[in-house]
């Protein structure tokens, strides 16, 4: 497999580092271009462009920590940092404008209701996704 | 005749009772249980449904009216006689519906009582706040529930 | 402005689409899950799936900083109540809604709604204006001040061809303002004007005086 456009959607668990590193080794040979986001969600309470100040330095952080890890496996990454109503249609638009060939997201098991749980971002990204789409699973002993 | 209603006839013809003229919007359970116990000391009642087949909850002995209309609309609440209506209650399913009825009974009618089921908490406490009598069974209930759990072994 | 609409059916949804063409930020509140996911396909993130009239729905959505209230739901009394909802608890200052029956216009505006829309009102009017026998038309309102501007066509044989405006018994809430005699020929009435058949009269009135100014003008 191989890739060129690979779009990397972050939210700060430890499967978002694995993610990355996969990203890096899947392009590398091609010196592809890789993005990663995160999606800062605005409750319909706020304004569109409110800006809510902790979640920005977290999402900021969040991609800082990623960009380094790219940079361990010798890679320059794009990170952007976007601000939405709701992520899994962000993600899908932005695959969309980006030409990417590859959505890339680590997920981490949950339970939901006593049942697991991809949660709603996932299920939308696989649906609507104008690409490939790999999903990471990190493994958490328990 | 039930013995009940004869002894109330008797009270009103004594003149120590006075006989309410009430609409009830809804014949569910509630609805035609009020009714009846209505109807039975002696008070005029006129029951509204907009499904026929409801009626069926209705006691045999029912001495009322029974009326198939909208609540919601002025033409059937007129035909229930709501301009002489001393009170109106709103008992159907839909918390909308009860408390359009029961606004239109108190601002467009002027029905001096006017009652109104909602079972969502929330709104009934708005509407409580602007000026109708409001109940919710859902609140009620769960409070009844908490106080015995508490109380009884 | 922010835009909430109750009610995501078609009335709903084109209402969503024309206002964001405007530039405006949209919001729809519908129930059914399979409408909710035809509009956020078609128009983007603009609709939440939920009850409007539930102040858990409209907190979550951020009624309170609302700037107007829209609720197109087939159902009068949901209509109601959500816009109620809107503007005792979050004090939206402009609440609009829609009604099937046209009789609930007069009583939504008792119970405080600020703009009752029905649909089956506008579609008569516009029949009124279209069919041309019509003995009067209803031309404007003007709401808050109780007035309207109405039409009346001066038939061929009314009795009231050749008096004089002054001899009119015109109610004292009606004013002509207007006489439309031949084409591109507007009169400006006064107290010895003369009506003619085929005249056409602009005048302003109370809906109650409506009757009495149209026999006045018209004969019985």
């Amino acid at each position: 497999m191989e890739f060129n456009k690979i779009l990397v959607p972050v939210t700060g668990t430890p499967a978002d580092d694995e993610a990355m590193r996969l990203a890096c080794r899947l392009t590398k040979k091609n010196k592809g271009k890789i993005w990663a986001v995160y999606v800062v969600t605005v409750k319909r309470s706020l304004p569109l462009d409110a800006e809510i100040e902790p979640e920005i330095k977290k999402a900021e952080n969040i991609l800082d920590r990623i960009a380094i890890v790219a940079e361990e496996e010798d890679y320059e990454i794009e990170t952007d940092l976007l601000q939405a109503r709701e992520v899994g249609p962000t993600i899908v638009d932005e695959a969309v404008e980006r030409e990417a060939d590859l959505i890339l997201m680590g997920v981490i098991y949950k339970r939901r209701f006593g049942q697991f749980s991809l949660g709603n971002v996932v299920p939308y990204v696989l649906k609507n996704a104008p690409c490939q789409v790999i999903l990471y699973h990190q493994y958490t002993p328990r | 005749m039930p013995p009940a209603r004869l002894y109330y006839i008797i009270n009103i013809l004594l003149g120590e009772f006075a006989i309410m003229k009430v609409v009830i919007m809804g014949c569910g359970r509630v609805g035609a249980r009020l009714a009846g116990l209505l109807d039975i000391e002696g008070h005029s009642v006129t029951i509204l449904d907009t499904d026929a087949y409801s009626f069926r909850r209705l006691a045999p002995e029912f001495g009322g009216t029974a009326l198939m209309g909208n609540g919601v609309e002025e033409e059937s609440l007129k035909k229930a006689g709501i301009e002489e209506a001393d009170a109106f209650v709103a008992l159907t399913q839909g918390d909308n519906r009860n408390v359009m009825a029961a606004q239109i009974a108190k601002h467009i009618f002027n029905v001096p009582r006017v009652l109104c089921r909602i079972y969502d908490p929330l709104r009934r406490e708005l509407y409580n706040t602007l000026g109708i009598e409001t109940f919710s069974p859902t609140t009620i209930f769960a409070q009844m529930l908490k106080e015995k759990l508490e109380v009884e072994e | 402005m922010y835009i909430i609409i109750i009610g995501g059916g078609k009335v709903g949804y084109y209402l969503a689409r024309a206002l964001l063409d405007e530039g405006h930020e949209i919001l729809v509140v519908e129930k059914d899950p399979d409408r909710n996911e035809f509009i956020c396909g078609e128009l983007g993130s603009v609709c939440v799936r939920g009850d409007g009239c539930e102040v858990a729905t409209l907190t979550e959505v951020g009624t309170g900083r609302a700037d107007m209230f829209i609720a197109v739901t087939g159902d009068d009394e949901d209509n109601l109540v959500a816009c109620q909802v809107a503007k005792h608890k979050f004090n939206v200052p402009q609440t609009i809604a829609r009604t099937s029956n046209p009789k609930n216009e007069t009583i939504f505006k008792t119970l405080g709604i600020d703009v009752t829309v029905s649909s089956t009102n506008i579609i008569l009017e516009h029949i009124e204006k279209e069919v041309p026998t019509h003995p009067m038309t209803h031309l404007l309102d003007i709401k808050d001040k109780g007035l309207e501007i109405v039409e009346v066509k001066i038939p061929p044989n009314a009795t009231t061809i050749g008096k004089a405006v002054k001899e009119l018994k015109l109610p004292k809430e009606s004013v002509l303002s207007l006489i439309i005699r031949s084409r591109k020929k507007p009169i400006v009435p006064t107290a010895s004007t003369v009506l003619q058949a085929e005249d056409q009269i602009i005048a302003v009135t109370t809906p109650e005086s409506e009757e009495a100014l149209r026999t006045a003008l018209r004969g019985s």
